[in-house]
């Protein structure tokens, strides 16, 4: 009988040993477990560790506030995340976990086309549904017809023309020549090869120079140099952070500084401005959140931000919050962990959030409202348009 | 086709980058042909550097450049414990226990990043890392020539220390053969520790430059251990003058293979001539000249 006791204890210890070796989340009877996989290290870093400042902001709130009511009875929610290191692969296997091992009732988004899409490919074939922001609308639609991931964040040609219009409305003299450098990564071929060419020609620019890169390229020398030859007044570059400081001092370094200087995607962390002191000034991103928007709890939001974090904030913190409290919405109004039944509530999903008003098309995608933001002194001030400027047009940049 | 300006500037600062190339390789070189030994780590030894010099100027408010020699003490005495410690105990295991162990220690110091200085691209950030340096048609970043220079001083030194002392004696006859040299009364081990160190060092003061004129991330060595084992490759194994010469021919082909085929091909020529070395030359441009 000892030996039977002994021989059952040490497998149920050697049992917990593996799980705790990997990782294994056991969800408690009265838990609602949902699941994320987010960039915590690897190029991606920066956007990451807000994500997972305002998914947890979100659970956080639900359970101050007793949690939510599963078949009449409340419970707890409890965020798993899990660190995909800016790997595609490894977000697609982490969700596979979080999935199958974990047992969570719901996912949320990793951050950028390539992470997203990976992690909800996995969610759509497992039918768990899925509520993420930080994909890029088209690039989003493109992968497939989704039925259980949904998706609020920019649209691209109405991010793309941002910068077009605002140079318009802020009457930005240039000679009108324009340089256009884009990672190969899926958004920066939509926006850097597709949108803004085509824009370019609408508003009257003349594109001189129109060159692609491999999203973790390192060394611009070449691209700079054809571009200051050709005298491009306008440069409007596709890349991810390390990448968009590597070029803003390779820029510097070669004597080159356009009039305008716009840089999606790389320019929106703070850390972007951290790396870069000074150079950062007048670099023009799009926007489609600022603590300055007329949402409920857009400047608190912001400001438990900053004073949890001491760091500033950045526009991912309201995507991912709002991205996490849909979802939950939609397992409060669906009173049940079956994924058929939040599938169906985030659907009916209509009501204003920390980024606006959100409503889901028949693509499964919310598009949130755009602004030109500018660094200045280590913090964006939005500049276009008029209705919503919080700060003076920098230009040319210094 | 690019004016003349652009190509000569790319040639230019294809050679001047390559000097710094040659720097970041040097330890690697060193470690490989004494103890017989692929660092690993090496890569991670260089992001060790580029945030010992940004720290060391953010707490001091002293030019990182004036730093270096303090961040190649520190990076160096860092390497002591861990040759102490780690490899040391498994000399007699052969080369591929220590190539792991220094693998391991690679992704534990990556982590210890992410976990102490979060994973954010960082930059040391001087103003004379973003001034350029125009003669005639050439314009090329003044951090460049500033990198070439000390790459170059530091290589020159090396080669003295290895071809001129006597620690440089003892290292010679370890890199030969270690066992007679034992015979002959060398401290093997201690000189093997004190060339660890010594890479580390030199992968220190690399990684401070590599921080001033580009920009850094706890995952950022993986990339500049690959670009070291091509320099070593075509220097040639613990050549310390063809290191420099395989750092400047592969900065300069890879600055010829952006401008010709776009800046995202760059790696794609830097591989090609490493891959032809290795075919016809496998000891490296320079390999009668070794020291």
């Amino acid at each position: 009988m000892k030996t039977r006791h002994s021989r059952t204890l040490t497998a149920t210890s050697m049992l917990t040993a593996a799980a705790l070796a990997l990782g294994i989340h056991a969800a408690a009877a009265d838990e609602i477990l949902i699941g994320a996989s987010l960039p915590l290290s690897g190029p991606l870093a920066g956007f990451g560790s807000f994500q997972q400042w305002g998914y947890k902001r979100a659970v956080d709130e639900v359970n101050k506030a007793g949690g939510i009511a599963i078949d009449g009875k409340k419970q707890q929610v409890k965020l798993v995340i899990r660190d995909d290191k800016t790997d595609p692969n490894a977000t697609a296997a982490n969700t596979e976990t979080l999935i199958s091992r974990d047992k969570v009732v719901a996912m949320l988004g990793s951050c950028t086309p390539a992470l997203v899409n990976a992690g909800a490919l996995v969610a759509e074939r497992a039918k768990k549904p899925m509520v993420t922001g930080c994909d890029p609308l088209e690039a989003f639609k493109s992968v497939r017809k989704w039925s259980y991931v949904w998706d609020l964040f920019f649209h691209e040609p109405q991010l793309a023309a941002v910068q077009f219009k605002a140079m318009t409305d802020l009457n930005a003299a240039t000679n009108k020549k324009i340089a256009i450098w884009h990672d190969n990564g899926p958004d920066g071929q939509v926006v850097g090869g597709k949108i803004w060419p085509a824009l370019a020609k609408e508003f009257g620019y003349e594109v001189v120079q129109n060159a692609e890169f491999p999203v973790d390229n390192t060394q611009f020398t070449s691209i700079i140099g054809e571009a200051k030859s050709k005298g491009a007044e306008v440069v409007l570059v596709d890349a991810i952070t390390p990448q968009a400081i590597a070029i803003r001092k390779q820029m510097a370094a070669a004597g080159y500084t356009p009039k305008v200087l716009n840089m999606e995607k790389g320019a929106e962390p703070v850390q972007f401005a951290e790396a870069l002191g000074k150079l950062a000034d007048g670099v023009l991103v799009g926007g489609y959140w600022d603590p300055s928007f007329p949402y409920p709890g857009a400047a608190d939001l912001a400001k438990a931000f900053e004073s949890e974090t001491k760091l500033t904030s950045s526009q991912h913190i309201a995507d991912s919050y709002a991205a996490a409290q849909i979802l939950l919405d939609a397992i409060a109004a669906a009173g049940s962990t079956d994924p058929e039944k939040i599938n169906s509530a985030i659907r009916d999903t209509n009501k204003t959030y920390v980024v606006g008003p959100v409503q889901f098309d028949q693509n499964h995608t919310a598009k949130l409202p755009v602004v030109s933001l500018q660094w200045q002194g280590g913090k964006t001030v939005v500049v276009w348009p008029k209705d919503a400027k919080t700060g003076n047009f920098l230009f040319p940049i210094p | 086709m690019p004016d003349i300006g652009v190509i000569s500037s790319t040639v230019v600062a294809g050679v001047l980058l390559g000097g710094m190339l040659a720097l970041t390789a040097l330890g690697l070189s060193i470690v490989l042909g004494v103890m017989r030994l692929v660092n690993l780590a090496h890569g991670v030894f260089l992001v060790v550097g580029a945030y010992a010099g940004l720290f060391f100027l953010q707490f001091t408010g002293i030019d990182p450049l004036i730093g270096l020699p303090v961040v190649a003490l520190v990076v160096g005495l860092l390497a002591v414990p861990l040759y102490r410690f780690l490899l040391a105990p498994l000399a007699e295991r052969g080369a591929e226990a220590q190539m792991m162990t220094m693998f391991a220690v690679a992704i534990i110091l990556e982590n210890a990043f992410v976990l102490g200085f979060s994973a954010d691209t960082r930059s040391i950030a001087r103003d004379y890392a973003t001034v350029p340096l125009t003669l005639g048609p050439v314009t090329v970043p003044l951090i460049y020539l500033i990198g070439f220079a000390i790459s170059v001083a530091l290589i020159l030194a090396v080669h003295w220390l290895i071809s001129a002392t006597a620690f440089g004696r003892d290292l010679r006859a370890s890199a030969v053969d270690a066992q007679a040299a034992a015979t002959l009364g060398v401290d093997v081990k201690k000189v093997q520790m004190l060339t660890f160190a010594l890479g580390a060092a030199c992968a220190g003061v690399g990684g401070t430059l590599i921080g001033a004129a580009f920009q850094f991330s706890p995952s950022s060595g993986g990339a500049y251990l690959l670009n070291s084992l091509a320099v070593v490759v075509l220097g040639g194994l613990g050549n310390v003058l063809g290191t420099l010469a395989g750092g400047v021919a592969l900065g300069a082909l890879q600055s010829l293979g952006g401008l010709t085929l776009g800046d995202g091909y760059r790696d794609l020529a830097g591989m090609a001539l490493f891959l032809l070395v290795l075919a016809l030359r496998p000891d490296g441009f320079l390999a009668r000249g070794r020291t």
